[in-house]
């Protein structure tokens, strides 16, 4: 589904990504997770086409979308949920919805059938039927989340990138996300998550990848990840039981 | 008076034109262009030096014209995506003090500062009171199909454009498309203006392409609200109303350009200070 081979991105001389292989299968749920500074929303900004790469490729259903415009890797089912809460304050919920389903390709938007159908059915989803024409400033965090996956689920994608959904969130709301993110596994949808919720992470991931200075350090289950060693050096410095 | 009032009625209505095409690019998408008035210089002299100095009919002259605004607009939109907001800014300052310059020094062609004198009106009545009708009914169309435009799926990805480009482009919205379309809107305001301005006054000149002129266009978007059509209609109508009015007021006509100045500038400050989380773009980053 996913392939990204030899991704390289520096600011200057620096260097954010360093040679960052990796594949993700259909239907996979992968947690990527490292500490701060680590590269992860650039790996992700890089794979949503707002960053260019330095070197390296990235095949999405195998085709080359290295340099790609965001727009069109949109287009092609890659959606995304950003960390700072990708809604249009200033616009109702109504079009917030309208904007993702309007911007689709023709044809998928012919799939769709009724817009405004559509438009309620996504806000259902979030549960926020009964204020579909107030402003988005007046949502919580949480609500704003929740109508940011729901829009991002209802645009037809086949990859998600999740970048810290639960971050500022309420604990109820972290299992409604975590229910969404279940509900996409069941579908077969292939998600990328980036959280520092270990628990949370454990529950719904397949994979975790963990991420250090823009290397990949390791890359297995959420179990074996746990307990390993690596992951303790990095975010505690050395490993506490020696 | 009522000739008074015939003629701020037709310069309310050309100038409308161009600042409810203009608030599609600088007010509802926050793109900080300052250049309008390069759209419209090319749209005018476009038009009128292959009718007036080539002998060219009228038809040859438009397509002449939409031709080279065309060629404009694509310039702008283009450049608006590859440069930062505040560089674009300047650089459309920049395009406009290029352009005025050409049309200053290209004298075979645009006789420099004297302007073109006996633009004709051709179908267009003669009469001051058929001209503000004409206006008028041209405006209430334009308004019409950017009431219709405002209301559409555009309109929409303009507005999440302008508050987000990053968040917008990951829904599917090209920026490019958007920024074309919000400029040839604004191209079809200063196209319209050309066709009627001129041959209003008889004359085009490039006096009327000074940059005070497009501070006006940005006051009047900024008092009437950036993206609200009818709050930039009824603030064009109202600035142009007070701008035109002022000449009959019983001071020194030597008083009168300063006083212009002084009061627009304080107007422009006021509706700048009052409107300041809503002209500019809050986020333009992640």
């Amino acid at each position: 589904m996913l392939d990204v081979k030899g991704l390289s991105f520096s600011i200057g001389n620096q260097p954010i990504l360093s040679d960052v292989s990796f594949s993700v299968k259909e239907g996979e749920v992968i947690g990527l997770i490292g500490p701060n500074g680590s590269g992860k929303t650039t790996l992700f900004n890089v794979l949503s086409g707002f960053l260019n790469q330095t070197s390296g490729s990235i095949t999405y259903k195998e085709s080359d979308i290295t340099n790609l415009s965001p727009y069109k890797r949109a287009h092609m089912g890659i959606g995304r949920v950003f960390q700072n809460f990708g809604i249009f304050r200033e616009m109702t919920l109504e079009e917030n919805v309208q904007v993702a389903l309007e911007a689709l390709p023709k044809n998928q938007k012919r799939e769709l059938g009724d817009l405004k159908k559509v438009v309620k059915e996504t806000l259902e989803i979030a549960g926020l039927q009964d204020s579909a024409k107030k402003k988005a400033s007046s949502l919580s965090g949480g609500q704003m989340r929740l109508l940011e996956i729901a829009r991002t689920l209802k645009s037809g994608n086949n990859l998600f990138l999740l970048d810290e959904p639960t971050a500022g969130v309420s604990p109820k709301m972290t299992n409604q996300i975590a229910d969404m993110i279940s509900t996409l596994k069941k579908d077969g949808k292939t998600v990328l998550i980036i959280e520092h919720d270990l628990p949370f992470i454990g529950k719904i991931c397949d994979r975790v990848i963990v991420l250090d200075v823009g290397h990949i350090v390791l890359s297995d289950t959420p179990q074996n990840v746990k307990q390993s060693k690596e992951l303790q050096e990095i975010y505690f410095g050395a490993d506490p039981t020696t | 008076m009522i000739q008074f009032l015939l003629h701020v009625l037709v310069i309310s209505s050309v100038t409308s034109c161009v600042t409810l095409g203009y608030n599609f690019v600088f007010g509802k998408g926050k793109i900080l262009h300052f250049g309008q008035l390069v759209q419209t210089m090319v749209a005018a002299y476009g038009l009128w030096v292959p009718i007036t100095q080539y002998g060219q009919p009228f038809f040859v002259g438009l397509c002449i014209s939409i031709s080279l605004l065309l060629i404009v607009t694509l310039l702008l939109s283009w450049l608006s995506m590859r440069l930062e907001p505040d560089g674009y800014g300047v650089l459309s300052i920049a395009l406009h003090l290029i352009i005025i310059a050409i049309v200053l020094n290209w004298n075979s062609v645009t006789r420099g500062a004297l302007g073109i004198p006996k633009i004709p009106r051709g179908i267009l009545p003669s009469t001051t009171f058929g001209y503000a009708i004409v206006c008028v009914a041209v405006l209430a169309a334009w308004v019409f199909f950017l009431w219709r435009v405002d209301k559409g799926s555009f309109s929409r990805n303009l507005s999440a454009l302008s508050e987000n480009e990053w968040h917008a482009q990951s829904l599917g919205v090209s920026r490019a498309r958007v920024h074309a379309i919000a400029f040839s809107i604004a191209s079809g305001g200063s196209l319209i203006s050309s066709i009627l301005f001129s041959p209003y006054q008889g004359l085009l000149t490039p006096s009327d392409f000074h940059f005070p002129q497009m501070i006006f266009y940005v006051m009047c978007v900024v008092a009437g609200g950036p993206g609200k059509l009818w709050g930039v209609l009824g603030a064009t109508t109202a600035l142009v109303f007070l701008r035109e009015g002022i000449r009959f007021v019983s001071i020194s006509p030597s008083y009168i350009g300063p006083v212009q100045l002084l009061l627009f500038g304080a107007i422009l400050f006021i509706s700048v200070w009052i409107r300041r989380d809503t002209v500019f773009p809050k986020e333009r980053k992640i």
